[in-house]
């Protein structure tokens, strides 16, 4: 859901509408609440969160139906869930009706008379493109993510029953990821032998349980999914077939599609003065409480270390007058903080914020070493020290400093930092990562994060994904959690906040 | 707190208010994120009522500030008595002398007096103003900021930590933070653009005219005298009227005000003689007096008797004379 919502928020801003970081998350929080039933009080809700200014009422009336565009209601409201149409090879296609019986209006179909083959693509069952609007309103790319949305409008939110749906269908389709995330043949059966020369790369079978796993959907759809996984399987080979001379038609589109998406990445992480105030402010909100909670436990350290009360008791043969002042060395206390800070694609709703959570922890703290990685690991606290909060994300994701435009893979970053930055951390320094675990199916290396929290005095993990998605995809958070004194689960700016507030109670 | 949002327009209902599902949408989100509304629309639409309504349906005291040019927080939030307290130290300085008797040394007298500070720099010498009111209260409570574009611009900066931790820093003593944050609604007749600071920590209502369906339904709720037909005429003659260029379209405040009078003239219906003596009750101005009757197709006769007069925003008497005018008629 946060990826569509982001995504339309970006819509509007390419509308000349200003939306700000803190409203987005506004407007998520607010769908918590409503739920996506209805069409109609979506549109409200967003409309309430993202637009304040009434002359804008109309531009977000138009994007918003033309973005989660529908079917006029006298047509009748599909969305079809199907498989290969190849008849021999397989089952019939399972074929899928949503509709009203499901709670709300269908999402558009567009496309779908000129692309049949389309519907084949194990991706497309939830895929977007069927369902384009009719003006792309993006006005700069064809690939959007809008159908996510859309099928989110008519399905109920099951999130438990989700997994389980999706943890059978990978049991059952006991797909394991290779090594190498961009070569073909990147998905090989773990039983059964039979290599499997599938051509389509793990980053789009991420991107694929990614949106499942975003997507709630309603018991219907994951009975039918669990009926359908055998068939699934069954129509493997004819599918990698297909999807083969897809992707040799599409080869040109895969690299825009790349490049689309560093320049998407570029631009959420690019922001206007409105926006950088605005984030300037919450932040500023954030740091109010860490030093709020910083002087209160500085008076509290002030009662247990001031010399005074001993003066005074040595003192007392001078009646009090302290000739002999009890000087007691004060124990150092400044929090040691290291911040290991994912700036990947996948943590990129809440990269920015850490980036500059991080960003602010280490004006407030004199002992602050913050590193970023992704599948590198480097050093960034002189960057933050050198330039103002834009110039140095910027500079982060210049690649200069490291790649981010591959996918993460912590395993490899805990080894280079084990190797590289341990003598950076001892027993009183506290280490923070912020990152989803997600390895892409690359070894976790828990070694290496169990030899670095060794030599730490705490380790505290912040993860933007609830608990319940771990089991799902390649996360390997399950493995870390246990190398961990704490691992917080953090969607939002107060949630980071909050975590941040007891970091500097507990004395980091 | 609401359970769903058909709950808030059901709630408000029973307080006599009329929503649609956009507003209780809203409202219901308010309730639900303990943010703060923004209510933005022309005079006379509900605005105030809106957060009347909402008090009496959550059940929750009501707690008022009006806007008006040059308040401050010292009429907004608190005002420190600086006299009282001065007074109060005097009286207490014997009893000091006493406290202090037992002791010893200066230093222990200091230190029993350090004891006893907040005696003399409490918040008994704090007036409450609504800000803190809400903020001080046991209960939640409604806040109503009223007409928020009639304050100044430094004023809705003070208001930005407000809206957003619901806390406010008093020098004397030290952040107050609201322990049951109130509901907060601010309202605005859009004499001027708020700024995008404190647009931004609030939730957005747009309210405009209602639907003739809506309009009939407070009719029928807030001047109960009228009959079906009658009103009925009344609103579809309103809603036809607010299609003319006029300087002030009829709100729901002069539909009202016109139902009730013809309630009080016991007219049967709306006929053009009733339409021409009454017209004063729905125009503000003048000229707009004279496009709704030419509209109507009401033959102007003699029209000086109206009492209407066009200001022309030059001469001071004509600011006394709103003022009067707004006065005796509905206070928005
Ligand atoms: N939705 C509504 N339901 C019931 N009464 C309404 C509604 N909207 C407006 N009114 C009535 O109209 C009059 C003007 O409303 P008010 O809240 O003072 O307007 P505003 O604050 O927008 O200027 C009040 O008497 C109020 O009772
Ligand atoms: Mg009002």
């Amino acid at each position: 859901m946060d990826t569509v919502v982001n995504d339309f928020v970006q819509v509007l801003r390419n509308h000349q509408l200003r939306v700000s970081p803190a409203e987005s998350i506004d407007a998520l929080r607010a769908l918590e609440h409503t739920g996506l039933r209805e069409r109609g009080v979506v549109k409200d809700t967003l409309r309430a969160t993202l637009i304040k200014n009434q002359e804008d009422a109309g531009t977000f009336d138009r994007l918003f139906d033309l973005y989660f565009s529908m079917r006029p209601a006298v047509q009748k409201p599909s969305a079809r869930l199907k498989l290969a149409h190849d008849h021999d090879h397989g089952p019939p296609p399972a074929r899928l009706e949503l509709g009203e019986e499901a709670g709300g209006e269908a999402p558009e179909d567009e496309g779908h008379s000129h692309d049949t083959d389309e519907s084949t693509e194990m991706r497309r069952f939830f895929e977007e493109d069927r369902m384009r609007p009719a003006n792309d309103i993006h006005g700069e790319s064809e690939r959007m993510r809008l159908s996510m949305f859309s099928q989110e409008l008519v399905l109920n939110r099951k999130p438990g029953a989700l997994e389980s749906a999706l943890q059978r269908l990978t049991y059952h389709m006991r797909l394991r990821r290779s090594r190498n995330m961009f070569n073909p043949g990147g998905l090989v059966p773990d039983a059964g032998g039979e290599e499997l020369p599938l051509d389509v790369s793990a980053v789009d079978l991420q991107d694929f349980v990614d949106h499942l796993h975003e997507l709630e959907v309603d018991e219907a759809l994951i009975a039918e999914l669990e009926a359908q996984s055998e068939n699934i399987l069954r129509g493997l080979p004819d599918l990698i077939k297909q999807m083969q001379e897809r992707e040799k038609l599409l080869e040109k589109d895969a690299k825009d599609d790349a490049a689309f998406r560093r320049r998407a990445l570029r631009k959420m992480l690019r922001f206007s003065a409105a926006e950088q105030r605005e984030m300037e402010a919450s932040i500023r909100r954030i740091a109010r409480n860490i030093q709020g909670a910083k002087t209160r436990r500085l008076k509290r350290d002030r009662i247990g270390r001031i010399s005074v009360p001993h003066t005074l008791r040595q003192n007392v043969r001078y009646d009090g007058v302290p000739f002999e002042p009890v000087l007691r060395r004060r124990r150092e206390n400044k929090p040691r903080v290291t911040l290991l800070c994912d700036v990947s694609l996948s943590t990129r709703n809440l990269a920015r914020f850490w980036l500059h959570l991080v960003y602010q922890m280490q004006s407030l703290f004199s002992k602050v070493r913050t590193f970023v990685f992704v599948a590198d690991v480097a050093e960034v606290t002189q960057v933050f020290e050198e330039h103002d909060m834009n110039r140095a994300v910027e500079e982060i994701f210049s690649g200069r400093i490291l790649d981010a435009d591959v996918n993460s893979d912590f395993g490899k970053a805990a080894e280079r930092f084990k190797n590289e930055h341990l003598p950076t951390i001892n027993h009183r320094t506290t280490i923070v990562i912020l990152g989803d675990g997600r390895n892409n199916g690359k070894p976790p290396n828990v070694e290496a994060l169990e030899e670095i929290t060794r030599h730490a005095r705490r380790t505290v993990w912040i993860t933007p994904e609830p608990r319940w998605g771990w089991s799902l995809g390649s996360c390997d958070m399950p493995l870390y959690k246990p190398l961990c004194d704490r691992v917080e689960v953090v969607r939002d700016v107060d949630g980071l906040a909050h975590v941040a507030e007891e970091l500097v109670r507990s004395r980091a | 707190m609401f359970q769903s949002i058909e709950e808030v327009g059901e709630k408000l209902g029973e307080q006599s208010y009329v929503s649609d599902r956009r507003l209780a949408t809203v409202v219901f989100l308010a309730t639900r994120l303990g943010k703060p509304v923004l209510v933005e629309g022309p005079a006379g639409v509900g605005k105030t009522e809106l957060a009347k309504s909402l008090a009496g349906a959550l059940e929750l005291d009501l707690i008022r500030l009006q806007c008006y040019e040059g308040l401050d927080e010292a009429k907004a939030l608190y005002e420190w008595e600086y006299s009282k307290q001065l007074l109060y130290t005097q009286v207490l300085r014997e009893k000091i002398g006493e406290t202090l008797a037992p002791a010893e040394s200066l230093r222990e007298a200091a230190e029993v007096l350090r004891g006893q500070e907040d005696v003399f720099f409490s918040e008994n010498f704090l007036v409450e103003r609504p800000i803190l009111q809400a903020i001080q209260a046991d209960e939640p409570t409604v806040l109503l900021i009223d007409e928020i574009d009639r304050a100044d611009e430094e004023f809705e900066a003070f208001l930005l930590e407000f809206l957003s931790d619901y806390q406010v820093s008093i020098p004397e003593i030290g952040t107050v933070r609201a322990a049951r944050p109130p509901v907060v609604i601010l309202t605005s007749n859009r004499t001027r653009e708020l700024s995008e600071a404190l647009k931004r920590r609030c939730l957005h209502l747009q309210i405009g005219y209602p639907s003739s369906e809506v309009e009939l339904e407070i009719v029928r709720l807030k001047a109960p005298g009228i009959s079906g037909a009658l009103s009925e005429e009344l609103v579809e003659t309103i809603q036809d009227l607010r299609t003319l260029d006029l300087r002030k379209a009829p709100s729901i405040g002069e539909t009202l005000d016109w139902a009730q009078s013809l309630v009080v003239l016991n007219a049967p219906k709306l006929s053009k003689d009733l339409i021409e003596s009454t017209i004063s009750v729905i125009a503000k101005y003048d000229r707009d007096a004279q496009r709704m009757l030419d509209h109507l197709g009401v033959n102007a006769r003699e029209r000086k008797d109206l009492g209407q007069m066009e200001p022309t925003g030059e001469k001071p008497e004509e600011a006394m004379y709103e003022m009067h005018r707004s006065v005796h008629k509905h206070v928005h």
